[in-house]
């Protein structure tokens, strides 16, 4: 039985009397089956990002782009960056905002994905009195941990709220320590595997060492981007509605979802020049 | 006895102060209540009130050396002492505040001017070494030229660094209830308002060696500088409420609603209006209260009380209002919240602030000013 009959069969037989059979509503198998031959978006993007990387870092303007209509707010992107970044309790970049929309009956769910915005005239940037948070070379901002002095002047200048701090907290310390059977706070740092956010491998050894101490934030992986793969929450995005690339490639996939008329960014009015855009 | 009394408030508050700074120091930020999305709490409000308040007690230092006041006479070293122990109680307070303390002189060696905040450290650095000159001179040669020119250069620091304080907070177009034009100009009227209240406490409790005629008048002219700058205070506070509400943009509206209604709204209407506005400015506009010393040295207390709870009501509720919305509920964690009342701990460590500086200025009075020929004495 082919493809076409399957989908026939049992939306008329199955859910008769609830939906109208396939045929009626002028649906075939047909385009179906030309989506899971379409290359995946993932695939394109990742061969982008590679082409990106053969250019001078300078020459790269990095984006993401979020189409709000497809995301469906499981929040598999804020998990797995927290699991890429190894982010401790408390420490969070990017949450997806939830609000329900309407009175009842016609009551929705809005979702919205928020990373940093990685602006261009970054507010966070300018307020940092050692330079701790700046612009690399390919203009994300960073957050250099041997720097940050911890004053959360980043933290209170930024608009969109992208910014937590490092308590020191760890997912072991409350458990209790039995001589060689568990782990407990102690432990943490062997437990608890080193993030490897820039390049260097953070190990959560003390409440005083870096990043214990400084403010956190998104950087659109760029541990991943420098060996070309894509962010965690880009990869991970189920419904694939984030997407990443380089805005300054004609051809990229973000260069063309970035013109057109039905896209957004945050705060506009405040002139960040955010690099995050909203499809809507 | 006040000075007993006062003596073992410092002491207590300094004990007290130690275990929370040991905690601090030893165990971390963690048993601290701000947090990520209420990252400035209590620590940066009173620094903020303590740097104000050393840079009013300057200008009023400048009355006796820079303007010749009549009544200011005699006082201008204590209030020059007062200065020099209140701004590092203050950097103190923002110093706990840091995540890495440890690394604060790389705001000296490794500076971004273009961020205000190191503008501000090297403003109030200046401006700490400005009021050790000024005291320097003010006992070796203060009738001579060099001490003219030191106070009159603190003395424009002083504003500078009041309204530097403002601008810190009102640069930040990211909170709207901090992003008000008046922000920079209210500060140094704050700090010259602190700095009467510090006065009256002062010259009420501690200056009963100051000739009589003279210390009722000087209380006199401290309670018309305080009417006239509690008014100010009210205009701007009224004209500042009342444009939010008006305009209602949301931020705004919950951060105002936060003050006027919120969860710590005793702290405006009782402490900051009724304690430390309304009852000063009653009693003090009474001739014969205010010059009674220690009523005069009450009324200072509780206009500083108020000024301390009214930098905090700057402080918090700018912070209070989601920066997207749906924010406080998008990812649990630790310090994810927008509640914030100090923890034990804060209050321990500006229990230590306070008695380091109440233990300062007494100290300073008894054993450092008074083995010192008065200005008026090196006069003679």
């Amino acid at each position: 039985m082919t493809e076409a009959n399957l989908l026939q069969k049992y939306a008329s037989e199955v859910f008769a009397g609830l939906v109208a059979p396939v045929a009626e509503l002028g649906i075939s198998a047909a385009p179906a089956a030309d989506a899971l031959a379409k290359e995946d978006v993932l695939v394109r993007m990742e061969r982008e990002l590679k082409r990106a990387l053969e250019k001078p870092a300078s020459e790269r303007r990095w984006v993401m782009v979020i189409d709000l209509r497809r995301c469906i707010g499981c929040h598999a992107c804020t998990v797995a960056c927290v699991a890429e970044n190894k982010l401790p309790p408390g420490v969070v970049y990017r949450p997806v905002m939830t609000e329900e929309v309407g009175t009842y009956p016609n009551v929705t769910m809005k979702f919205l994905p928020r990373p940093c915005m990685q602006c261009e005239k970054s507010p966070c940037t300018e307020v940092c009195p050692v330079t701790a948070t700046y612009h690399d070379e390919e203009g994300v901002v960073v957050v250099d941990y041997e720097q940050c002095i911890g004053c959360r002047a980043c933290m209170a200048a930024c608009p969109y709220g992208a910014r937590t701090f490092d308590f020191g907290y760890t997912y072991t310390e409350q458990l209790p320590v039995f001589d060689g059977a568990i782990v407990g706070g102690e432990n943490a740092a062997g437990y608890e595997h080193a993030s490897q956010e820039y390049g260097e491998a953070w190990k959560r050894e003390g409440r005083h060492e870096s990043p214990v101490g400084n403010v956190r934030k998104c950087h659109f992986c760029l541990h991943r981007i420098k060996d070309g793969i894509l962010p965690a929450c880009t990869t991970t995005c189920i419904g694939r509605a984030t997407y990443f690339g380089d805005a300054n490639d004609p051809d990229s996939l973000v260069t063309e979802l970035i013109n057109k008329p039905n896209v957004i960014r945050l705060k506009e009015e405040l002139g960040t020049e955010p690099r995050v855009y909203y499809i809507v | 006895m006040l000075k007993k009394i006062s003596y073992a408030v410092g002491a207590l508050a300094l004990l007290f102060g130690l275990w929370g700074v040991y905690v601090r120091l030893f165990e971390g930020e963690q048993s601290a209540n701000y947090g990520s999305y209420i990252g400035w709490g209590l620590w940066v409000a009173m620094y903020l009130f303590l740097a104000g308040l050393a840079a009013g007690a300057y200008m009023l230092a400048a009355f006796e050396y820079l303007f010749n006041v009549p009544q200011f006479k005699g006082t201008g070293k204590t209030m020059l002492w007062a200065a020099l122990v209140t701004l590092p109680a203050g950097l103190a307070s923002i110093g706990m505040d840091l995540g890495h303390i440890d690394r604060i002189w790389k705001v000296y060696l490794q500076p971004n001017f273009n961020s205000f905040l190191a503008l501000m450290v090297w403003g109030y650095t200046i401006f700490l070494i400005l009021i050790a000159l000024s005291l320097y001179f003010a006992f070796k040669s203060p009738e001579k030229a060099a001490m003219k020119v030191v106070m009159w250069i603190g003395f424009v620091t002083s504003i500078l660094v009041a309204g530097g304080v403002g601008f810190l907070l009102g640069g930040n177009a990211a909170r709207l209830y901090w992003h008000v034009g008046l922000l920079p100009v209210q500060f140094p009227v704050f700090a010259i308002a602190s700095g009467a209240g510090l006065m009256l406490l002062i010259v009420g409790w501690f200056m009963s060696n100051l000739e009589e005629k003279q210390r009722s008048d000087l209380l006199w002219t401290l309670a018309i500088v305080t009417i006239a700058t509690s008014v100010a205070k009210l205009y701007f506070l009224v004209a500042d409420y009342t444009q939010s509400l008006y305009g209602g943009v949301t931020d705004n509206l919950i951060a105002v609603n936060y003050v006027l209604n919120g969860p710590h709204a005793f702290m405006f209407w009782g402490v900051q209006i009724v304690l430390g506005l309304l009852i000063p400015v009653i009693v003090l506009a009474q001739p014969k209260l205010a010059k009674n010393g220690f009523i005069a040295g009450l009324m200072g207390l509780f206009l500083l009380i108020g000024y301390a709870a009214a930098r905090i009501l700057i402080v918090v509720p700018g912070q209070v209002a989601e920066m997207m919305p749906g924010q406080a509920e998008a990812f649990v964690g630790p310090k994810l919240t927008l509640a914030y009342t100090p923890s034990l701990m804060e209050w321990s460590v500006t229990s230590a602030v306070f008695g380091f500086a109440i233990l300062g200025i007494l100290i300073g009075m008894d054993y450092l000013l008074n083995r010192m020929p008065r200005s008026t004495e090196v006069k003679k």
